[in-house]
């Protein structure tokens, strides 16, 4: 009863915000958070469940570039791109989710080979810079402010659209957690061929998942190229962005509904921090700091910040 | 034309020469202490920086340099194994968490060279002349990588097998218990063997510092090059991994005569791919179990 209290306070506050405090910069940074929280928890879904990805700028990148490309040459609205992004991206998770769970690539494998998956992506968008711009990225046509077009000259559109997509990808945790996939899913994760013996489906639990997974990432790629209007083989593919995409989940708690959202906050906002006070050739620092944690809290605490936190306090409220 | 593919042909035995060094270093660690070392060509990165620094800051001849910071990095592998791996080990963390935990440093690393040394290449600028065998041209710089890294292998080999300690690092690998019942301390074992990994980027390093200039995210495709020959000649094999390393290197050198060289990676990385879904005991391996 009183986290609830707590969370409508918190939801009120982020509704308000921009209206008490109207700092282009701040709703900037929030929106970044949303979109980046957004992409983090439909990560998640698969990561909770032991299927650790370091390869999700491959989706990103299909996703973002389906989108954009369609957009500028045939004038395609982004709300059907990023359906058809998302499509593209469920194919390409098709392709290699089903290779990898019907061989029984799971654990590091799994995460080495989808980190390959995402540097596959980011070189092939590299390669035909005929269509893409290669290295150099393009940028979207500019629409003004238009709905169809899912282009806005004002900031707060994008916080109130992103900050709705992240509830809706939080509703989906939530759908995903209570649904009888979940316990499927978890008992896979804990011991597969346990799991199997009891005839438990695994391949096609895990390939539903991963389809989830990939096409609300496309669409989260699709949502930060519209807000920056610019796309770029080095921020939505790759080794790079893949990482941190993972990294953020992980540092939150990956096992938890807020777990991403806090881990993708905390960073951000920490860049942020160090771009503001030490200027541009300090950024740096905050991924010194942000790393060091990072392994720190794999080795310490698996379960990242918010979920040590959240297993603290029940601990103590059994008491 | 033909002169053209001939030249690529010899550039990627050449490359191959380097790369299977590269590959060793991350075979054995992965062999003996059992932990995939992700930050492997970032420490190589690490390295070049330092030959850098030497040479072009300190101007300390480049031979000396090169000589430094082979003690230097292994001692960096040392404390990588006191810091991160050995508390992972306590920790008996599962595989994923260990690679986790060394994709996490590499970010540090990265970044820290990135503080230090600005984003900028840093090179040493020194051209070696070219030597030329008919129509083939040969950098001197990649040759003297090529022969210093066959007689480094040859040297490893050597060591492994005959001498008191190589026995005792390759029973590590083969079977932990067993060794550690004819009186051979794990622990110890790991740190050397960091401690040689570490001394093989010094190397590796040296031998890349003139042929190619560094950048902070230099070590990346390094490392993933590193483990794609591992995986191909099968984790843990290093005869597998020395054959790999020609594999590769021919293929990445031809094919990017042939195309470009991103669909040069691209072919790489997915024969990669393939291999871990098809054949993930590599392709003269013989299947552990794990």
């Amino acid at each position: 009863m009183r986290s609830g209290l707590i969370l409508i306070v918190i939801f009120a506050a982020v509704i308000a915000f921009p209206h008490l405090l109207p700092s282009p910069y701040l709703i900037h940074i929030g929106t970044l958070i949303f979109i980046w929280s957004f992409i983090t928890t439909s990560w998640s879904y698969m990561g909770r469940f032991g299927l650790v990805s370091l390869g999700h700028g491959a989706f990103l990148g299909v996703g973002a570039y389906t989108s954009g490309l369609l957009f500028n040459a045939f004038g395609l609205s982004p709300w059907i791109g990023m359906l058809l992004g998302g499509l593209a991206a469920v194919i390409l998770a098709i392709i290699i989710g089903y290779g990898c769970f019907r061989f029984g690539v799971i654990g590091d494998y799994f995460a080495l080979l989808t980190l390959a998956l995402g540097e596959v992506v980011a070189l092939t968008i590299i390669a035909f810079r005929d269509i893409t711009g290669g290295s150099l990225g393009f940028t979207l046509k500019s629409k003004g402010t238009s709905f169809w077009y899912f282009q806005s000259e004002e900031k707060i559109h994008f916080y109130y659209a992103s900050l709705a997509f992240l509830i809706l990808a939080l509703l989906i945790w939530k759908w995903i957690d209570r649904s009888k996939m979940q316990k499927a899913l978890r008992a896979i994760g804990e011991d597969e061929i346990a799991a199997s013996t009891l005839g438990v489906p695994i391949i096609r639990y895990k390939m539903v998942i991963t389809m989830i997974s990939a096409f609300m990432t496309a669409v989260g790629a699709v949502l930060y190229a519209q807000y920056i209007t610019y796309l770029n083989p080095h921020t939505l593919s790759g080794v790079a962005p893949s990482l941190e995409i993972a990294f953020k989940a992980i540092l939150g708690g990956m096992f938890s509904l807020w777990g991403p959202t806090i881990g993708t906050a905390l960073t951000v906002s920490l860049e942020e921090y160090f771009r503001v006070v030490y200027g541009g050739t300090f950024v740096g620092f905050s991924q010194i700091i942000y790393g060091l944690a990072l392994v720190l809290l794999i080795i310490f605490l698996p379960k990242g910040i918010y979920g040590s936190l959240e297993a603290f306090f029940k601990r103590t409220k059994d008491h | 034309m033909f002169e053209l593919y001939a030249n690529a042909l010899v550039n990627g035995i050449l490359l191959g020469g380097v790369f299977a060094l590269l590959a060793f270093g991350m075979n054995l660690i992965f062999g003996v202490v059992k932990i995939i070392h992700l930050a492997y060509g970032q420490c190589v990165m690490l390295g070049m920086y330092l030959v850098y620094t030497l040479v072009v800051q300190l101007k300390i001849p480049i031979i000396l340099a090169c000589l430094i910071s082979l003690p230097v990095m292994g001692i960096v592998g040392v404390v990588l194994q006191w810091l991160v791996i050995n508390p992972l080990l306590k920790a008996k963390a599962n595989p994923l968490t260990q690679l986790l935990a060394l994709a996490g440093l590499t970010i540090v690393v990265e970044n820290l060279a990135q503080v230090t040394w600005g984003a900028d290449l840093r090179g040493l600028n020194i051209q070696l002349p070219l030597i030329s065998v008919g129509d083939i041209y040969l950098r001197t710089s990649n040759l003297i990588a090529f022969l210093g890294a066959l007689i480094t292998l040859g040297g490893l080999y050597l060591f492994l097998n005959r001498t008191y300690l190589g026995l005792a690092i390759r029973s590590i690998a083969q079977d932990v218990d067993s060794a550690r019942l004819m009186g051979i301390n794990p622990e110890k074992i790991y740190y050397i063997t960091m401690a040689v990994g570490g001394l093989l980027t010094g190397l590796i390093a040296a031998f890349f510092s003139p042929i190619y200039a560094v950048h902070p995210h230099f070590g990346g495709s390094f490392t993933m090059m590193a483990f794609i020959i591992v995986v191909l000649g099968g984790i843990g094999n290093l005869l597998g991994g020395f054959i790999g390393a020609f594999v590769i290197g021919i293929v990445t050198s031809v094919s990017a005569v042939l195309t470009s060289t991103e669909i040069a990676d691209i072919i790489t990385l997915v024969i990669f791919i393939a291999v871990i879904l098809v054949r993930p005991q590599g392709l003269l391996g013989i299947r552990i179990s794990r």
